[in-house]
């Protein structure tokens, strides 16, 4: 989930553009992470220790790990630890921006060590993805202890997150969190109530709907129709319905869902303490809203 | 065998088709979109097995199969849902619910228990 937010900041701070971002998370599964890039990372060398060490591979004609150990960059065990790593997705992300061309390594690594400071995550946590890591990544971003239902809302998010990953795909980067305003188009709503009263919709333009509801449904949907909506629906349905069990496993209190309903455009009146959490797809923004 | 596939959402009626037809193309299926529909269809077609969701518009999956079993004391009905929380099951279990299968549905839960009213 790392990667996401990583995605995040290299939009953010406008070092890569969202085509790029964009074309690289369609292409990552096909990169070959590279030394430089994994030792970068692991903060064992500099980018500039790094265009040294290409420099001279080319000179040598030279392994480049085998260079790096000449070089008294790295030693041979941390050359094969490095290889024998499996990468994390951010890396592969990194190593995709600069295959391509869009970002140096340097600015990679000012880019990766950056982010590391500004979301206070050591490399451990990053890695191990755990569930109080994520926590602390969505907490950071989206700052809800500012608001009311803050530890639910995380918990919705995080698990939101999960669910865009396992049914819709990876390629994705969280945008900054807005307030509810005017009125929306295409929206799907679930109430949930119980132990405790929330609102949930999505709403996005029709093309990245259908595009969506096509990955969800793992088929070619075209057209913006009932059953297209019915898809959009049902993952709203499955992933409020996993958060019911949770929050019934976790506290003990029991949620209901209400059935979903389609509107082709709706009012935000009432939803004043909405957040609106738009996530970035490469098809287009699908927006997540979320009142407790 | 005669299985009623009933929930208001046509993406989920659809892969459960598909499921069902993975396991025996030559299941003959029904469908309702909701629970009045469902106890309609049951009254008339009397299937062997019924893949019911809880929620619903009109009326919910839950009253559907109180009715269902007022009518049928040997009914199977599944009780399906992404709400899959020990409150729910029991309550459905309790309620005469054959089984219950949790969303996202996946094929091997349906063959399974399609196997289980086949015995």
């Amino acid at each position: 989930m790392f990667t996401q937010f990583f995605g995040n900041y290299l939009l953010r701070k406008q070092l890569v553009t969202a085509e790029q971002l964009s074309e690289a998370f369609k292409t990552q599964k096909g990169t070959r992470m590279k030394l430089g890039v994994l030792a970068i990372n692991a903060g064992l060398m500099t980018a500039e220790q790094v265009e040294k060490a290409h420099i001279e591979q080319q000179r040598a004609d030279k392994r480049i790990g085998e260079v790096m150990v000449d070089m008294g960059y790295l030693t041979k065990d941390q050359v094969e630890d490095l290889f024998k790593t499996q990468p994390a997705g951010h890396l592969l992300l990194g190593q995709t921006l600069v295959d391509k061309g869009y970002m140096t390594n340097a600015e990679f690594e000012k880019a990766i060590n950056a982010y590391k400071a500004e979301a206070s995550l050591s490399d451990p946590e990053i890695k191990n993805t755990d569930e109080a890591s994520v926590r602390k990544l969505i907490n950071n971003f989206y700052n809800f202890s500012s608001r009311g239902g803050s530890v639910y809302m995380t918990n919705y998010v995080s698990l939101l997150f999960k669910n865009l990953i396992r049914f819709i795909g990876d390629d994705f980067v969280p945008m900054s969190p807005c307030s509810a305003n005017s009125s929306i188009k295409n929206v799907i709503m679930q109430d949930i109530s119980g132990g405790m009263n929330m609102t949930s919709l999505v709403y996005a333009e029709k093309t990245a709907l259908i595009e969506f509801a096509s990955r969800f449904a793992k088929e070619e949907l075209t057209e913006d129709d009932e059953y297209t909506q019915a898809c959009v629906s049902e993952f709203i349905n499955l992933h409020n319905g996993l958060f019911a069990v949770n929050i019934s496993n976790d506290t003990g209190m029991e949620l209901q869902l209400e059935p979903q309903c389609y509107y082709d455009e709706m009012d935000m009146i009432g939803l004043s303490r909405a957040c609106v959490l738009p996530i970035n797809y490469s098809f287009g923004t699908i927006n997540f809203v979320v009142q407790i | 065998m005669k299985i009623l596939i009933c929930d208001d959402s046509m993406f989920v009626r659809k892969k459960m088709k598909d499921a069902i037809k993975a396991v025996d193309p030559s299941i003959e299926m029904l469908e309702a979109a909701n629970g009045r529909q469902a106890v309609e269809k049951y009254k008339s077609e009397k299937p062997d097995l019924v893949f019911m969701d809880i929620i619903m518009p009109e009326e919910s999956g839950v009253d559907a199969l109180s009715e269902i079993m007022n009518t049928d004391k040997n009914a199977k009905v599944v009780m399906a849902s992404s709400v899959g929380t020990q409150e729910n099951l029991k309550q459905a279990i309790l309620m005469g619910a054959y089984d219950f299968l949790q969303k996202p549905i996946e094929n091997a839960d349906v063959a399974r228990i399609i196997a289980k009213a086949s015995e």
